[in-house]
């Protein structure tokens, strides 16, 4: 199967193909994607339908990927000579799957995974009938349409269509971007009779508090920017009630980069459409550029909602030796504050 | 390659070669893109006309075609400053659509 592609598609991106078809993830992780919520109690059917997604759960073993990728390339192995990754990572003696393992404590050494944790509080917190499919979860497939598996992407939304169905969901809250997108904006095209109505976590916290007029307060005082994550502002067109959210934030400073490189004009991390798989040099350059346009603001945090744009600007600290700056999801401040 | 899977190329060709038809070449997309350093190629512009020289006389193998494809993140920014001031060409979803084209041709092929 993935011999048809060769010299067509980055090796790269048809190990994350397969990961998805094969493994329903897009690492190839053997790893229970439902770990982080085991002491949450979260009901499996509510009102709302909390998506998780891959990326959060699954991104601290992308930092082990981009390095065996790099490795090979210094190596002079040529990735795209190559079959797939996954046979290189045979040759490396990188396992993935045994990587998993190693990493099975979930929460502690892990910067993203507890942001699911914090948008779950904060949810909760604002009264939303929350629940989520553990388990059952579906990928949403999103990097097989970036990647061009167009077919294999219909065929997995119609798959997933028919088990949101079969469990009854109804109303969808992600809180990654690029899965949201995914439901929201490109399976209504693609599958028959598609009717969950899907929101991005952002949006439901910026109308509830709105609603309820709440006004957070966080306890350290706090001067931050934000970097907009393109699948978020871009195209899901979410540049207003970010920014919502945080004018709402007592404690919190917020000083924007320059306006042509915010909000709907604001520059990528690097980590867009899978480049960092098959241009990691690039993907790394656009990383250090970023972080230079956002420390130039003068914040020590920076804001961001898409794990993706947190692996890239951590990269892209480290690349500027500025261990002092802090990344950190909106929804971790929220929860904070609220 | 079954017929259907032709007429589903053939439809896709035209789609993207319609698309690209709308750019009226102005160019300044090249300025939006995070991947642009000098050559046009590594912009949304370049990518577009190489597509287009590709899919109608057969310019370039497909692994260059894929290698300028594929070095693009996808972020939009050029999609944003053609849709506001200049003329609306869909730019990201076309190179992801020649991305599809590429994937279909490469299956079919078998």
């Amino acid at each position: 199967m993935t011999k048809v592609y060769e010299g067509v598609i980055p090796a790269g991106h048809v190990y994350i193909r397969d990961s998805v078809m094969e493994k329903g993830n897009i690492f190839g992780a053997k790893v229970a994607k439902s770990a982080w919520a085991k002491d949450l109690n979260l009901p499996r059917k509510a009102e709302y339908i909390f998506f998780a997604g891959c990326g959060y759960q699954l991104m601290r073993y992308a930092g082990g990927m981009m390095g065996a990728i790099k490795a090979a390339e210094k190596m002079g192995m040529g990735m795209d000579k190559m079959i797939g990754v996954s046979k290189a990572f045979g040759k490396l003696g990188i396992d993935v799957a045994g990587m998993a393992g190693k990493f099975s404590a979930v929460g502690k050494e892990d910067p993203y995974t507890r942001y699911l944790t914090n948008a779950v509080s904060t949810l909760r917190k604002l009264g939303v009938d929350l629940g989520y499919l553990y388990e059952d979860e579906p990928c949403c497939g999103s990097p097989l349409y970036y990647s061009g598996f167009i077919d294999d992407y219909i065929e997995n939304a119609r798959r997933n269509y028919e088990r949101f169905r079969s469990l009854e969901v109804k109303k969808i809250i992600g809180l990654i971007p690029a899965c949201t997108g995914s439901l929201k904006n490109l399976y209504p095209k693609l599958v028959d009779g598609y009717d969950l109505e899907v929101k991005h976590f952002i949006e439901v916290v910026a109308e509830r508090l709105r609603q309820q007029n709440i006004k957070p307060k966080l306890k350290e005082k706090t001067v931050a920017t934000y970097h907009d994550p393109c699948q978020l502002s871009r195209y899901l067109c979410l540049v207003k009630e970010p920014r919502e959210i945080m004018s709402r934030i007592e404690g919190l400073e917020l000083r924007e980069p320059e306006p042509m490189q915010r909000g709907e004009w604001s520059t990528c991390c690097g980590g867009g459409g899978g480049m960092e798989v098959c241009f990691p040099e690039l993907s790394d350059r656009l990383a250090g550029k970023r972080i230079e346009e956002l420390l130039a603001t003068g914040a020590n945090t920076i804001i961001t909602s898409c794990p993706a744009c947190e692996m890239q600007l951590l990269k892209g600290l480290q690349r500027e030796k500025k261990t002092d700056i802090k990344v950190v999801d909106l929804a971790e401040i929220v929860d904070q504050a609220l | 390659m079954s017929k259907n899977d032709n007429n589903d190329l053939k439809e896709l060709e035209k789609e993207i070669l319609s698309g690209i038809q709308s750019c009226i070449k102005c160019r300044e997309c090249l300025h939006m893109c995070p991947t642009y350093e000098g050559w046009a190629t590594q912009g949304p512009y370049g990518r577009l006309m190489a597509i287009n020289l590709h899919l109608k006389y057969g310019l370039g193998s497909e692994e260059e075609l894929s290698n300028l494809l594929f070095a693009c993140s996808t972020c939009r920014r050029c999609l944003e400053r053609c849709k506001r001031l200049s003329s609306g060409t869909s730019v990201t979803d076309l190179i992801i659509k020649a991305r599809q084209y590429l994937a279909k041709r490469a299956k079919a092929r078998g």
